[in-house]
């Protein structure tokens, strides 16, 4: 936000208003030499020199939370103003009400500004009262779906006073507006992780739900490792879930050559070989060829990764000859 | 303009570009009044990673090193408590408060990492920091949860402040005033279920808290505390950031800052040459403005001396031309480094 001291005609300086002459304005002290100095506007100036008197006499009033207001809106990011202002609240048993309609105005003018969601936060948990934090953070979410801090502030709203039951719907909105919203793939994991939980019937459910957004767009990182996470709570893991595997192959017969595809196939390929359950899908020489295939063709990006993968294949796969090399050896000696 | 003439680094410019920084700048920057000393940071360890910081008079070097000084909170002159204690930001608040307030003046973690990191480029000896007092303030910002709070007086607390704190401990080499394990507990919980690390647990993966988290596992000695299976989640993660540049989180636009924050985190990792360096660098070069100087995170917008900075670091670890090696964890050069190693033999020869 920036500093437009000149375009508001009507403003009247703190040391031109007599209702404040009983003050003495505190100038900053910056020392003799001081860097990086900010040109800042007389109103500025005037704004934090009289804000400095009144933090040094700890003057508690009216007059000083208008103050705070003024320097809120020349700088939202000075922390220290918050602070005077949430102590000004208590001591003056401000109606928290109104404060929470003035900071959400704040909000919407710096939805990623950090001072404004922290006092936000506090005056939620200082009247135990949530119940505008879904509509408030749906509207920043509205202007930007992917907005760090109202993501943060619902979560925190939500696992604080238990308001999972609509979050689904939000959610699946979201992602039915943008499936690649990353935020609210996160969101949904949340909402299962924290409220829903993990029963095979869910874990199937949002297996299937993945699946479906895959099929829709199948270059899609943030769906693709959804389905990744969700599997973290299937016993049968990536490699035994049928229905997960036959997905992998159905797409990848029709054409599908999508990296997230292959890597999560390479995934499905050394799961395999950890558990010892090889298959003609599922097996280091296919691990490797779409190493290959994801280095020289698919991937090229990453071709050194994929190499790196690759070798490790390699290896595993050398390991398990031997093996087989000494049983054949061992079969021979019994005979 | 064609991208091959693009692709030089205009040095001269971003030299010029750090220097009026550290002079003066428009009110348009009013937000930025409480953390000047990360603009401070961002050009003097800009101007380092130049090679350049001789570009920095005596005088001004002096101006600078007092002025950090300056704003060095010191133990309550009554209590003798340490809480408080740090570098400020600005001199917004550097008044003389009574008992009742003096909390309202007080250092910010943010703020006393990049003050410390200021000081050791500009080779100051670090004599004039009150050691302990720094170590309490750190202190008493951890949270229950292993976390850190930035200020004492009504901050949030993150994963960027864990970075922070785990920065100060490591440069004041004294970790009294942070709980590793705690902290440890903290980052391993904030690892997300497509392994990228998050602000805080449960919260999307993000590319810089990550490189906190990671940076912060290295600082502490604890990077084996994460399983075979954390560790390549994570590398996968964050190589998939990559599109020509980095991206911070999957499916957000490339920026050039995450060519620092990914490319440091991979660096830590020992994989950051299974990068392509060519792709990285042609993005970070399109967002050079080879006018003025300076870099910003999409092509053709507004500069700024963080993405600047970040821009030139991301450049440094790819191992660019013209530029002085970085030390990822730290985000300072190996020369500010070395200038370190030779403090704390001082400081552990006195003790
Ligand atoms: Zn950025």
């Amino acid at each position: 936000m920036s500093d437009s001291g000149d375009s508001d005609i009507a403003w009247t300086l703190y040391k031109d208003r007599p209702e404040w002459k009983d003050i003495t304005p505190v100038s900053e002290d910056d020392g003799p030499n001081p860097v990086v100095v900010i040109a800042h506007s007389e109103k500025f100036e005037d704004v934090y020199d009289y804000f400095r008197a009144v933090l040094k006499k700890n003057e508690k009033s009216e007059r000083v939370l208008q103050l705070t207001k003024d320097a809120v809106e020349l700088n939202p990011a000075n922390y220290t103003v918050w602070q005077y202002r949430r102590d000004l609240l208590k001591a003056l048993g401000t109606d928290l009400r109104s404060e929470l309609d003035y900071v959400e105005s704040v909000i919407k003018q710096s939805p990623k500004n950090y001072q404004v969601w922290h006092h936000r936060r506090v005056l939620v948990e200082w009247l135990q009262d949530p119940t505008l934090e879904l509509e408030l953070t749906g509207d920043a979410l509205l202007q930007d779906p992917k907005n760090y801090h109202a993501w943060q502030h619902r979560q925190w709203a939500i696992k604080t006073f238990g308001l999972f039951s609509k979050e689904m719907a939000f959610v699946d909105n979201l992602i039915t507006e943008d499936v690649r919203n990353n935020s609210a793939w996160n969101q949904r994991y949340f909402v299962v992780n924290n409220h829903l939980g993990w029963s095979d019937l869910n874990v199937q459910r949002e297996i299937c739900y993945a699946m479906e957004k895959i099929k829709f767009v199948k270059n899609n990182e943030s769906a693709w490792n959804y389905l990744r996470g969700v599997l973290l709570h299937d016993k049968r893991g990536l490699s035994g879930n049928a229905v997960v595997t036959s997905f992998c192959e159905d797409l990848y017969k029709n054409k599908c050559r999508s990296p997230y595809l292959l890597a999560f196939i390479i995934d499905i390929c050394d799961e395999a070989i950890k558990k010892g359950e090889l298959s003609c899908f599922h097996n280091p020489d296919r691990a490797i060829e779409l190493c290959t295939a994801l280095a020289t063709k698919y991937d090229k990006i990453r071709s050194k990764y994929w190499n790196y993968i690759s070798e490790k294949f390699k290896i595993a796969k050398n390991e398990q000859e031997e093996k087989e090399k000494q049983q054949e050896n061992g079969d021979k000696m019994d005979d | 303009m064609s991208h091959e003439e693009r692709i030089e680094l205009a040095h001269r410019q971003h030299v010029k570009y750090f220097m009026r920084f550290l002079n003066i700048l428009p009110s348009s920057l009013s937000s930025h009044d409480t953390t000047r000393v990360t603009i401070a940071y961002f050009s003097v360890c800009g101007l380092d990673v130049l090679g350049s910081i001789s570009s920095i008079n005596l005088e001004l070097r002096q101006r600078i090193v007092d002025w950090i000084y300056q704003l060095q909170v010191h133990p309550n002159k009554e209590s003798g408590d340490m809480s408080s204690c740090g570098f400020q930001g600005s001199s917004t608040i550097n008044i003389d408060l009574g008992a009742a307030n003096s909390h309202y003046r007080c250092g910010h973690l943010a703020m006393t990492y990049t003050g410390l990191c200021i000081l050791l480029t500009l080779g100051d000896d670090l004599s004039r920091i009150n050691r302990k007092a720094l170590v309490e303030g750190v202190k008493a910002l951890q949270t229950d949860e292993g976390n850190f709070s930035a200020t004492l007086s009504g901050c949030e607390s993150d994963m960027r402040f864990v970075y922070c704190a785990a920065c100060i401990s490591y440069i004041l080499d004294d970790w009294s005033g942070f709980n590793i394990e705690k902290a440890t507990e903290y980052i391993i919980k904030s690892i997300n279920y497509d392994f990228g690390i998050a602000q805080c647990p449960e919260l999307e993966s993000h590319g810089g808290t990550t490189f906190c988290a990671l940076a912060t596992l290295a600082l502490t000695k604890q990077l084996d505390k994460l399983s075979t299976e954390q560790v390549e989640g994570l590398k996968r993660w964050l190589l998939f950031r990559q599109v020509d540049g980095f991206n911070g989180r999957p499916n957000k636009s490339v920026d050039t800052c995450y060519s620092f924050w990914v490319g440091a985190s991979l660096k830590i990792l020992d994989i950051l040459h299974m990068t392509n360096y060519g792709n990285n660098r042609k993005y970070v070069y399109e967002t050079q403005d080879c006018v003025v100087g300076g870099f910003s995170k999409w092509p053709d917008t507004c500069t700024d001396p963080m993405h600047t900075y970040l821009g030139l670091a991301g450049l440094s670890l790819i191992g660019e031309n013209g530029l002085l090696e970085i030390v990822p964890t730290l985000n300072i050069t190996n020369r500010a480094f070395e200038h370190l190693k030779t403090i704390h033999q001082k400081w552990a020869t006195e003790s």
